[in-house]
């Protein structure tokens, strides 16, 4: 199978690849939209991430919180995003991550807020 | 026959719906965009459409990856707010139209396009906030709607040139639908932003500001973009944008641009809206 190959720079398209690839990452996160998932998300992450058979290159990029390892190994923000509603961060801080910035700098270099 | 009475183009970013539901609204940093609706919900109460169709996507609430429909219809008489994950937000149902929905399905099926028909299914921000932003909070919609989903997050998402299409034949079928109810047409999402990848945190406002004129006056060069332009020129999420097309598609040609209303940022992304009307 053909690597993604993105025509536009820095911008990750949702392809085959990468739907195939993120396809459990995306699965395990998107299940949280469930209350008793994310209950067992708090409870046990690791237990709850095995459920879905992630490899220990994707559980540990979710365990870490890495936004950027999780989009590099095919997660997609709109799944990915609810990890976000069990820690409560604000999306502007993955943001910040997926642009390797500081989240003050992001905010106003990026985004163009007075900061 | 039935009426179709504008179109709106409209953003639906889910911090909108967020900063509702914490009383936010007037806070610096939303005030000058929720402004900005006054007027189209001054112009929608006038209209008091009886339907409203909302163009939208998904975002992994009602559809995950398991299967991606390319275009989904609703045909329910009930929709409720999907729990995205932040919990149930205090929104009422929202009431659906089986006849029209259906007549609309056989009409798209006669004409060649293949939708998923939907009898029982949430619907998620993309169609929330849109309605909030334009009806506001009562207790209950004062229309029904019939939901149309569009796949903008897997990729092969459908051409611009296909949202068109559709738009051209919701029209047909709105004015061929015996009822003398009244239509308003809802394109939504957008418009420049991008979630992810190194470029995070993109806002193009110039190109948005075009584009707010543009899908008014010079629709057809937002219909002859590819895919890849939308990306490039919008953001990997602002591609949404092609879902404004369906609605531009169920217009005439020319039109009045009644309201328009850009506010960048909304949360990570470029915010507004236009209200279209036909010239008769
Ligand atoms: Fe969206």
């Amino acid at each position: 199978m053909a690597d993604t190959q993105d025509t536009i720079p820095v911008t990750p398209l949702f392809d085959r690849p990468r739907a195939l690839r993120g396809y459990k990452m995306n699965k395990m996160a998107n299940g949280l939209g469930n209350p008793a998932n994310r209950e067992a998300f708090v409870a046990d992450e690791a237990a709850y991430i095995d459920r879905y058979g992630l490899s220990d290159e994707e559980k540990t990029a979710v365990m870490q919180r890495d936004w950027h390892e999780m989009v590099r190994l095919g997660g997609n923000l709109f799944f990915i995003l609810k990890i976000t509603a069990v820690d409560f961060i604000p999306i502007t801080q993955v943001g910040a991550a997926q642009a390797s910035m500081d989240h003050d700098d992001f905010l106003r270099d990026r985004l163009g807020k007075n900061i | 026959m039935a009426k179709l009475i504008g179109g709106v183009g409209t953003s639906h970013v889910p911090s909108i719906g967020a900063a509702m539901d914490r009383g936010a609204t007037q806070d610096k940093d939303w005030k000058p965009f929720f402004d900005g609706y006054i007027p189209a919900k001054k112009w929608m109460a006038d209209k008091n459409p009886d339907i409203a169709v909302v163009i939208f996507n998904d975002h992994g609430n009602s559809f995950f990856l398991d299967r991606v429909p390319t275009f989904a219809v609703g045909v329910a008489e009930n929709y409720k707010p999907v729990d995205e994950g932040w919990g149930p937000r205090n929104l009422p149902d929202f009431k659906g139209d089986a006849d029209f929905s259906w007549y609309f399905v056989d009409k798209l099926v006669e004409n060649h396009f293949d939708p998923l028909v939907c009898s029982e299914i949430e619907v998620d921000h993309g169609l929330q906030v849109p309605m909030e932003l334009l009806f506001g909070h009562p207790d209950n919609w004062p229309v029904k709607v019939l939901p149309i989903w569009v796949n903008t997050v897997q990729y092969p998402i459908p051409t611009p040139q296909r949202c068109w299409d559709m738009g051209v034949l919701l029209r047909k079928v709105i004015e061929s639908y015996p009822s003398d109810e009244t239509v308003v047409v809802m394109g939504t999402g957008g418009l420049s932003h991008q979630l992810q990848g190194s470029r995070a945190g993109y806002i193009n406002r110039k190109a948005d500001l075009a584009y707010l004129d543009g899908i008014a006056a010079d629709p057809e060069k937002y219909r002859n973009m590819s895919r890849e332009d939308y990306v490039e020129t919008f953001g990997s999420e602002g591609a949404e944008l092609i879902m404004w097309l369906v609605m531009r598609g169920c217009m005439d040609k020319d039109v009045k641009l009644i309201h328009k209303h850009y506010h960048a940022p909304a949360s990570m992304t470029g915010a507004g809206m236009v209200i279209l009307e036909n010239k008769d």
